[in-house]
């Protein structure tokens, strides 16, 4: 803050704020247009992709009688969608990561590397506006542009996650797992969380390329710990003895009780299904991994008989939005911490 | 061609040093000048590695597990089974299609810069003025960096085949298996190696073109997404002629490839793909054939069902049939590169 006195007693008044306008745009054009053309050809695959997945639902929502076997291939039609969008759901993961770093480490790294910020920094700006201005504009457009992209998500993989689709008998699958990360609140908090991790990266490394790859790491770690570790805990989550949970439910954990203490928990050990289950076929499994359209417990039904009880712990699908803000909150609390950071840096720099 | 005889004469003949340097003195040179990026490759690739290692461990206890059960329709057996499933299908998956990303990263990241950032920095004025001819500096570091990102990816790529195993592996009914042509067919010991190269040869022509670094990256994770995706989804399934089949039980049954369905009724072409609403409300009515397979209630009315597959026994003719074109791209993109290094005014 000394320096921003000081400078402002060199130069009578401070540079009005929206002088920095036209510099910022003149020199980050590029990102931005390459970030819009992303976003862009984006967009134009979710649309198409989406407008073929509402399609699909809705002609197997509207389909009666719903057990007949045209309504079932218009079911296996909608849940065949799912092989492409749940691939394209994975790979989407990285968009927010490489807009981030590739946006956010040029930002001050490029400026140190050439030595540009002799001339940019020495301006009657002053340098920790400078970073500032140009920091917090940068973020702001890629927020707004990359919120846009997350409604457009929500509004592509929606048909998955709605709440009839059990009753429909099609595939339901939980809000808050797959595109969770790509939704209108959290894409722009990750896209901001990298780019404040590229401008630090880029201020203490100050080389344009180490610091979009400390960038793409970071955001990688960070990324794997949220959807592994974190997300889970942000609300406590329900607890429920009811074997028929809907498709939309984020399954956390199972256990069983007997007489009111813990008997084990996850799947039953061999010894007690083989005494006590008897399946005449093969039973139809655990329902795998992306928590298919419900049908309860396989092992509820004859373990039940003989006192032991299945409790659930999961996230319900109407939790989504607490979720979001959550996720958003913490996410755009460590963007502003990690700008703040940059700035002190950029401030405190002997140039 | 001329160009390079050229200008590798004018190396020789018109600069100070009389006899040509010889090739092993420019190791050197790229070890110092490229030694970050190969230590960051080796990271990534040692990170990704103990990864695959960690999860590939449990898919492979859970397999082992659920193909050794006997009786396999005994409910003890089924749940093991259902745990390789629910592993295989979680997890694996998302990590099979992740990793789709590295071989563009580690080209971008590793190619861009060879060119660009002489380029970009104005050092090429020094680099390329010494003895040895700038061509042949060029031509030592797109070769010397292929040929060692190469070997690493290969190593990976083997890795990748390990952790594959388990889905390709036979075994008892409703063990969850996947075609070797899905996720990770391009990150194997041929494939995973030749989309590296094909990324960098990318990277190293965009920096030679746009002449700038960041650029050049951003350049090239564009093409190689368009390439892949275009390898993905048109251009793999016509390596090799499909095996066209009337069995409703294909050899291999979900380890096989299908390419596409169609129907047949006296000996003509009936639809294409699923049947239409109406054929189906017709016969197929009484509830028998749900779910996506529709021929056993067609059959009886004349309905013949073929399928078009690749069986998984192509995997490797497959593999080496997109290495083979993916490093003829790569060759042909560093030959130009070094052609517009020859040519290019300094």
């Amino acid at each position: 803050m000394q320096t921003a006195t000081l400078t402002e007693e060199i130069s009578p008044r401070p540079l009005p704020w929206r002088r920095m306008a036209g510099v910022i745009w003149r020199q980050h054009r590029l990102a931005l247009a390459a970030v819009t053309v992303l976003l862009g050809a984006l967009a134009v695959f979710l649309w198409i992709s989406g407008l073929q997945v509402h399609h699909a639902w809705a002609a197997a929502a509207a389909c009666r009688p719903a057990g007949s076997a045209g309504c079932q291939d218009l079911a296996a039609t909608f849940n065949g969608t799912w092989n492409d969008m749940s691939i394209a759901a994975i790979l989407l993961q990285v968009v927010p990561g490489l807009i981030g770093a590739f946006a956010g480490g040029p930002v001050l790294a490029r400026e140190l590397e050439t030595g540009t910020f002799r001339f940019a920094w020495t301006q009657g700006f002053g340098r920790w506006r400078w970073a500032l201005a140009t920091l917090v504009a940068l973020a702001v457009v890629l927020a707004v542009l990359t919120a846009a992209l997350g409604a457009l998500v929500s509004w592509c993989f929606g048909p998955f996650s709605a709440a009839g689709n059990q009753a429909l008998g099609v595939y339901g699958d939980s809000p808050i797992v797959l595109v969770f990360g790509l939704r209108a609140v959290t894409f722009p908090a990750w896209t901001l969380a990298v780019f404040a991790i590229g401008a630090l990266a880029g201020m203490l490394i100050r080389r344009v390329v180490p610091a979009i790859i400390a960038a793409l790491a970071a955001y990688a770690g960070l990324a794997i710990a949220a959807v592994a570790f974190l997300r889970e805990h942000y609300l406590t989550p329900l607890i429920a003895s009811n074997p028929n949970l809907p498709g939309t439910a984020w399954v956390i954990g199972q256990w069983w009780t007997r007489d009111g203490r813990l008997a084990f928990a996850g799947n039953p050990p061999d010894g007690l299904t083989s005494t006590y289950c008897n399946f005449a076929q093969s039973p139809p499994g655990k329902s795998a991994g992306t928590g298919g359209g419900g049908g309860g417990n396989p092992w509820a039904a004859c373990l039940g008989p003989h006192g032991y009880l299945n409790w659930t712990s999961y996230q319900p699908a109407s939790r989504l939005w607490p979720f979001q803000w959550i996720e958003g909150g913490w996410l755009l609390a460590l963007a502003v911490l990690l700008i703040a950071a940059t700035l002190w840096l950029a401030h405190h720099r002997a140039a | 061609m001329s160009a390079v005889t050229v200008s590798a004469r004018r190396g020789a003949d018109g600069q100070a040093g009389p006899r040509r340097l010889p090739w092993r003195r420019m190791a050197g040179v790229t070890w110092r000048q490229h030694r970050l990026a190969l230590a960051g490759v080796v990271v990534l690739l040692g990170a990704l590695a103990v990864l695959l290692w960690v999860t590939g461990l449990p898919l492979h206890r859970a397999w082992a597990a659920a193909i050794a059960c006997h009786p396999a329709s005994s409910p003890g057996c089924q749940d093991l089974i259902g745990n390789f499933g629910a592993s295989a299908t979680g997890g694996g998956k998302t990590q099979g299609i992740l990793l789709q990303v590295v071989p563009a990263l580690i080209g971008a990241f590793a190619g861009a810069p060879v060119l660009a950032r002489e380029l970009e920095t104005g050092t090429f004025r020094f680099a390329w003025t010494q003895g040895f001819a700038r061509w042949r500096w060029a031509l030592a570091k797109l070769v010397a960096l292929p040929v060692i990102l190469a070997a690493l990816t290969a190593a990976f790529g083997v890795l990748v085949s390990w952790y594959y195993q388990p889905y390709a592996g036979g075994g008892p009914a409703g063990l969850y298996q996947n075609s070797p042509f899905g996720d990770l067919f391009s990150l194997r010991e041929v494939t995973f190696p030749a989309w590296t190269v094909a990324a960098f040869a990318i990277a190293a022509l965009a920096g030679m073109l746009i002449r700038r670094v960041v650029p050049a990256i951003v350049a090239t994770l564009a093409v190689y997404a368009g390439l892949a995706f275009a390898a993905a989804s048109f251009l793999r399934e016509h390596y090799l002629t499909p095996l066209v089949t009337t069995s409703l039980e294909l050899p291999g049954t979900s380890t096989a490839w299908v390419i596409s369905q169609w129907f047949t009724k006296d000996g003509r072409f009936a639809f294409g793909g699923n049947p239409p609403l109406n054929i189906l409300n017709q016969y197929c009515s009484g509830g028998k054939g749900a779910g996506p397979s529709f021929a056993p209630c067609l059959a009886p009315h004349g309905y013949t069902q073929w399928t078009s597959f690749q069986p998984a026994s192509r995997l490797w003719p497959f593999q080496w049939i997109e290495g083979g074109w993916l490093l003829g791209l790569s060759a042909a993109i560093i030959a130009v590169t070094i052609w517009l290094v020859a040519r290019r005014a300094a």
